[in-house]
C-alpha cells in the first residue's frame, strides 16, 4: 500500500516524539541547568515523552505492513514490538541513571539526548527498508554511542571505552560500507526488495562475489550486536561505560542490530538455494561461536559488570539462535527474548551500579554475605540470576524455551542442544554471585547505604515482570506471534 | 474433596509465607510452624489414600484437576495421581513431616532452612503429580534451587562445592529433557494433547519424525536417550552417580533423608511415568541395557559401601546399590518386577531414611562419622551395649535396608527377583550378589561400631531421648507392618503398574 509523503508522518509518530523529547532535553539543559531544584526536570521530560511514544507506537492501529517514505522504510508489526522493546530499554537505560549516582549529579542531560538521539536511530534501524537508511541509522546509534561511552570525561576508563569503540566501530562501519559498495555494483539498487529479488536470481558466477559483498556488510551488523568474533570491544566499552550507559549499550543497539539482521535474514534469504544455505551457515556459526565464547570467558570474570557483559555477549548468540530458526519458524522468539532480556539486563546492571555507587567497584568481593544485611536484595539477584541462567518459573527460562521449541520445530536438534549446554554453563557463573552472597561470610559490619527503601523498592517493581514473564507468559507471547514481516 | 491434590500442592507453600511473615528471632514458633504445615500435608496425603479407588488403572478421575495454563502453547496446568505416584506422595508426606522434628536442633537461620524446606517439598509433590510435562519439568527445575541452598548453607565443611556439583550435574540433565520435551511436542504435532503425558502413551509421533530421523522409532530411540539421562543422573544410574556420596555426605541429617528417601525415586518415578509409556518401542528395545546398568549399579554400589570408612558414605553407596534394583524390576517389565520395583521405591524410602536419620542422631552426639579414622583407631566401639534404643532401632533399619525376611526390603526384592529372573536369568543370579554384598558391609560395619569394649568416648553419649524416638517410631512401624503386610501399597499399585506392563507388553 502506497501513501503520500506528508500521511507517513503518521506512521514515525514515536520517532517524531523522541525527536521532539530530545529538543526539549536540550532546551530544558539551557535554561534550568544552573538551578539545584530543577536537577531532575529533564530527567521527568524524558520518561513522560518516552512514555508518550510507547503510547503511540501501541496505538498505531494497524498492525499490518506498509512501506512509507518512498519504500525507503517499513512499518509491520514486528518493527513496531522490537521498536516498543527498544523504547523500553531506554527508558531501562534512563531509570539507571537516575538511581545511580555516577551520571545523576553530572552528566544528566548530555546522556539524556544522546541516548535519545540512539533510540532514534535504533528505531529508524528495525523498519528501514533501503541500505543508505540503513547505513545511517547505524552511524546515528554508533556516533552517539563513542559519546555515551567516553562521558566520564576524568576517567581515564571512560576515556579508553570511548576512544576504543570509536576506532572499532569506524573500521568496520568502513569494512560494512565496502561490501555494501559490491552489493550495489552486483545488484544496482540500494532497495531491500530489488537486492532480495536480484539476490534470488543471482547469476551463478556472480555468486562468490555476493557472499564476499554479504561476508563485509555482514561485520558492521555482527559489531554492533557484538557476534564473536567481532566482540572484543565490547567488554572493555562496558566495564570503562557508567552504569547508565552499558545498560543502553547491552539493550538497545544489540537489539537493534539483531532486529535488522532477522529482517534482512528472512527478506533475503528465505528462498532455497547456495546464497541462503550460505547466510544460515554462517548465523548458526556465529550463534554457538557467540554463546560458547561468551560463556567461557564469564567464568573467569573478578568483575561483576565484567561478567554481565560476557554474559549479554552469550544472550546475543543465543538471540541469534532465533534469527536462525526465523527460516522456518516466526520470529515471536526472538521479540520474547528481547522483552525479557530488557527486564533482567536493567535489574541486573542497576542492583550492582548501587553496590558499585558505595564501594566504588564492582568485583565479586564486594557481594560476600550480602545476604545477611540485605535478604530482600540478595533474593532478588538469586531470582535475577536463575533468570538470567534460564531455570523455571523466571522469564529467562520462558524466552530460552520459545528459542528452543523455534528451533526444534525447524529440525536444528543440534543447534538447541548446544544451547541448553551452553545455559548450564552460564548457570557456573550466575551461580558464583549467588554463592558469594548467600554462603560466604560478610565483611562489611553493616548494610549498604546506597540499598534505600526506595531503591529496593523499585528493584522489586522491575522484578515482577521478570517473574511474571515466567508464569503468565501467554498473553505476551501471543502478542509477539502477530509479530511479522512486511515483505513485498 | 475435588481440590485435594491442591492443597497437598500448595499448602507447604502457604507454610512458606506464613514463616516469612514470622520474626526470625521466635525460632521455636517457626519450627511449630512447620511441624504444623507438613503435618497437615501429612495428613491430607493420608487423605488421599482414603480417596484412591484401587480399581481404577489410569488416573483417579475425581481427583484429577485440569486448568489451561498457557493456551497458545497448549500447555496445561493438569494435576493427577494414580497407583504409581500415590505412595510416593504419601513418603513423601510422610518424610518431610518427620524431618522438621529431626532438624529441630538447627541453629543457623532455622527461618530459612524450614522456608525453603517447606518450598522444596511444594516442588516435589508438583513433580509426582503433574500430568502437563511442562508443568512436569518446571517443578523439576524448581527444585533443585531449593536444594542447592539447604546443601550449600547448612552443610558441612565442603558443602559449596557439594551443592555447586549437585546443581550443576542435575541442571545438565534436565536441560538434555527440555529438549528432548520440545522435540516430543512438535513430533506429536503440538496439539491440544502434546504435552499431555497421558495422551502420548503409546508414542504417537506425526510425520515430522519421519521426515527428519527416517522412522520414529529411530526417533523414539533417539529421544528415550535424552529423556534417559536426565532421569538416569537423578536416580543415580551409574556412571552418573558421582554427585551422590558428596551431596550426601555433606547435606545436613535432613536433606540426606529428603534426597535420599524422596528425590532418587523422582529419578525412577520419571521412568514410569515418561520414558516407558511414551517410548514403549524404544524402552523394550532397550529393556536389556537397563537391566544391566542396574545390575553395575547394585554391585558396584555394593563394593563402594563396603569399601567406605564414613558411616553416611556407606549408606549413600546402599542408595546406589539399592536404587539399582529398582532399575532391574523396571527393565524386566513383567508384573511381579514391576510392582516389586514401584514397592522397592517407597520401602527403600523408608529404610533409608532410618539410616539417614540414625546417622545424623549419632553424628550430632559424636560429631565425626568414622567408622575406622583415618588414623586407622576404630570411630566407635560398643555402642550396642550403651546405647539400647538406638541400637534397637539401628537393628530395624539395618536389617530392613538389607533384606531381612519380615521387614519391608526383603518383600520388594523377592518381588523384583521373581519378576526378572525369568526375563534376566544371568543376571538376576549376579544381582544376587549384589544381595549378599549388601549384607556383608552393613553387618561389617555393625560389628566395627557396635560391638566391642565401651570406648570412653562412646560413655559419653546419652541415648535417643523423646522427640528422636518419636519422629524414628512412624518409620520403625513402617518398616515392621509392611514388611508382613505389604497388601495396603501393593493394592493401590496393582492397577495402574498392571496397565503399564500391558502397554510394554504389546510392543
Amino acid at each position: 500500500m502506497k501513501v503520500n509523503y506528508l500521511a507517513n508522518l503518521a506512521y514515525i509518530v514515536p520517532e517524531l516524539i523522541v525527536l521532539l523529547t530530545m529538543l526539549l532535553v536540550l532546551i530544558l539543559e539551557a535554561t534550568y541547568s544552573k538551578r539545584e531544584t530543577s536537577r531532575s526536570y529533564p530527567f521527568v521530560a524524558t520518561v513522560i515523552g518516552l512514555f508518550f511514544a510507547l503510547y503511540a507506537l501501541l496505538h498505531q492501529g494497524q498492525l499490518e505492513g506498509t512501506l512509507i517514505f518512498t519504500q525507503g522504510q517499513v512499518s509491520d508489526s514486528f518493527s513496531i514490538m522490537m521498536k516498543f522493546i527498544l523504547i523500553l530499554g531506554t527508558l531501562g537505560a534512563s531509570y539507571v541513571a537516575w538511581s545511580s549516582k555516577e551520571l545523576y549529579n553530572n552528566f544528566q542531560s548530555e546522556f539524556l539526548v544522546l541516548i535519545l538521539g540512539g533510540l532514534l536511530g535504533g528505531m529508524t534501524l528495525v523498519s528501514t527498508q533501503q541500505m543508505l537508511n540503513l547505513y545511517v541509522a547505524i552511524e546515528t546509534l554508533s556516533i552517539l554511542s563513542y559519546i555515551l561511552a567516553g562521558l566520564k570525561k576524568r576517567d581515564s576508563r571512560s576515556i579508553e571505552a570511548g576512544l576504543k569503540y570509536a576506532l572499532y566501530g569506524g573500521v568496520s562501519a568502513g569494512v560494512m560500507l565496502f561490501g555494501l559498495s559490491h552489493l550495489y555494483g552486483l545488484v544496482g539498487s540500494l532497495y531491500f526488495s530489488d537486492i532480495a529479488k536480484a539476490l534470488q536470481y543471482l547469476p551463478v558466477n556472480e555468486l562468490t562475489l555476493a557472499i564476499m559483498a554479504l561476508l563485509f556488510f555482514f561485520v558492521g551488523l555482527a559489531y554492533k550486536a557484538s557476534l564473536v568474533p567481532f566482540h572484543m570491544w565490547s567488554p572493555d566499552v562496558y566495564e570503562g561505560s557508567p552504569f547508565a550507559v552499558t545498560t543502553f549499550f547491552a539493550i538497545v543497539p544489540k537489539l537493534a542490530a539483531l532486529g535488522i539482521l532477522a529482517r534482512l535474514s528472512i527478506q533475503f534469504f528465505s528462498f532455497p538455494g547456495p546464497l541462503g544455505e550460505f547466510w544460515f551457515s554462517l548465523l548458526q556459526v556465529m550463534s554457538i561461536l557467540t554463546m560458547t565464547v561468551g560463556n567461557i570467558t564469564a567464568l573467569g570474570q573478578k568483575s561483576v559488570k565484567r561478567m554481565l557483559a560476557y554474559s549479554s555477549i552469550s544472550h546475543a548468540g543465543f538471540m541469534l539462535l532465533a534469527v536462525v530458526s526465523s527460516r522456518q519458524a516466526d520470529i515471536s522468539s526472538l521479540l520474547f527474548y528481547g522483552l525479557a532480556y530488557f527486564f533482567m539486563t536493567v535489574l541486573a546492571f542497576s542492583v550492582v551500579s548501587f553496590v558499585s555507587d558505595e564501594y566504588g567497584n564492582d568485583s565479586y568481593d564486594r557481594f560476600n554475605g550480602l545476604m545477611k544485611h540485605h535478604p530482600f536484595m540478595s533474593i532478588l539477584l538469586v531470582i535475577l540470576m536463575c533468570s538470567l541462567g534460564g531455570l523455571p518459573p523466571f522469564s529467562g527460562f520462558v524466552a530460552k524455551f520459545l528459542v528452543l521449541s523455534s528451533l526444534v520445530s525447524s529440525g536444528f536438534y543440534l543447534l538447541a542442544i548446544i544451547g541448553v549446554l551452553n545455559s548450564v554453563i552460564s548457570l557456573y557463573y550466575y551461580l558464583r554471585l549467588v554463592r558469594v552472597m548467600v554462603f560466604s561470610p560478610s565483611e562489611a559490619q553493616e548494610g549498604l547505604k546506597s540499598f534505600s527503601w526506595d531503591k529496593q523498592l523499585y528493584s522489586y517493581l522491575l522484578l515482577v515482570p521478570v517473574v511474571f514473564l515466567g508464569i503468565f507468559w501467554n498473553s505476551f507471547y501471543h502478542w509477539f506471534v502477530q509479530g511479522t514481516l512486511f515483505i513485498q | 474433596m475435588h481440590r485435594l491434590l491442591d492443597w497437598i500442592l500448595w499448602l507447604p507453600m502457604i507454610g512458606v509465607l506464613a514463616l516469612l511473615l514470622t520474626p526470625k528471632e521466635m525460632t521455636r514458633g517457626i519450627k511449630y510452624i512447620s511441624l504444623f504445615f507438613t503435618f497437615l500435608t501429612f495428613l491430607l496425603t493420608l487423605c488421599l489414600y482414603g480417596q484412591f479407588d484401587t480399581s481404577l488403572a489410569g488416573m483417579q478421575p475425581h481427583l484429577e484437576i485440569n486448568h489451561p495454563w498457557i493456551p497458545s502453547f497448549n500447555i496445561f496446568y493438569h494435576l493427577g495421581v494414580d497407583g504409581i505416584s500415590t505412595p510416593m506422595i504419601i513418603l513423601t508426606g510422610l518424610l518431610f513431616f518427620l524431618c522438621v522434628p529431626c532438624s529441630w536442633k538447627i541453629e543457623k537461620s532455622p527461618k530459612g532452612f524450614f522456608a525453603l524446606l517447606l518450598m522444596l517439598e511444594t516442588t516435589v509433590f508438583g513433580v509426582f503429580m503433574s500430568l502437563d510435562f511442562f508443568l512436569f519439568y518446571v517443578f523439576w527445575e524448581v527444585m533443585l534451587l531449593p536444594m542447592f541452598f539447604l546443601i550449600g548453607v547448612w552443610g558441612g565443611e565442603n558443602r559449596e562445592y557439594a551443592a555447586i556439583k549437585f546443581f550443576l550435574y542435575t541442571f545438565f540433565g534436565s536441560v538434555l529433557m527440555l529438549v528432548g520435551m520440545i522435540a516430543l511436542y512438535y513430533a506429536s504435532g503440538k496439539d491440544v494433547d502434546s504435552f499431555n503425558l497421558l495422551a502420548l502413551h503409546g508414542g504417537r509421533f506425526s510425520n515430522l519424525t519421519i521426515d527428519l530421523f527416517g522412522s520414529t522409532f529411530a526417533f523414539d530411540k533417539l529421544f528415550f536417550w535424552a529423556l534417559f539421562i536426565g532421569f538416569a543422573i537423578k536416580v543415580p544410574v551409574f556412571p552418573f552417580h558421582t554427585w551422590l556420596p558428596h551431596a550426601h555426605v555433606q547435606a545436613p541429617t535432613a536433606i540426606s533423608v529428603i534426597l535420599a528417601g524422596v528425590l532418587l525415586k523422582m529419578g525412577t518415578y520419571g521412568f514410569l511415568r515418561i520414558s516407558f509409556p511414551i517410548f514403549p518401542q524404544a524402552s523394550v528395545y532397550f529393556a536389556e541395557t537397563i537391566a544391566i546398568l542396574g545390575l553395575i549399579n547394585v554391585l558396584y554400589g555394593a563394593f563402594c559401601a563396603m569399601a567406605q570408612k564414613d558411616i553416611k558414605r556407606l549408606v549413600a553407596y546402599s542408595s546406589v546399590s539399592h536404587m539399582g534394583f529398582v532399575m532391574m524390576g523396571l527393565a524386566a517389565m513383567t508384573v511381579p518386577s514391576m510392582n516389586g520395583a514401584v514397592l522397592q521405591m517407597f520401602n527403600h524410602g523408608t529404610s533409608t531414611a532410618m539410616m539417614f536419620l540414625l546417622v545424623g542422631i549419632l553424628y550430632e552426639r559424636s560429631h565425626h562419622r568414622w567408622i575406622v579414622k583415618p588414623d586407622g583407631s576404630k570411630g566407635f566401639s560398643g555402642l550396642a551395649t550403651h546405647l539400647p534404643k538406638y541400637t534397637i532401632f539401628f537393628i530395624i533399619g539395618m536389617f530392613a535396608s538389607l533384606g531381612l525376611p519380615g521387614l519391608s526390603g526383603f518383600i520388594s526384592e523377592a518381588l523384583i527377583f521373581l519378576g526378572t529372573f525369568p526375563r534376566f536369568t544371568t543376571l538376576t543370579t549376579l544381582a544376587v550378589i549384589g544381595l549378599l554384598i549388601g549384607a556383608a558391609y552393613l553387618l561389617w560395619m555393625y560389628k566395627r561400631m557396635f560391638f566391642g569394649e565401651v570406648s570412653s568416648d562412646v560413655k559419653e553419649y546419652t541415648d535417643m531421648d523423646c522427640r528422636e524416638i518419636l519422629y524414628m517410631l512412624p518409620l520403625g512401624i513402617a518398616v515392621v507392618v509392611f514388611g508382613i503386610f505389604p497388601n495396603p501399597i501393593l493394592d493401590i499399585m496393582r492397577a495402574s503398574v498392571g496397565n503399564l506392563v500391558q502397554l510394554l507388553a504389546q510392543r
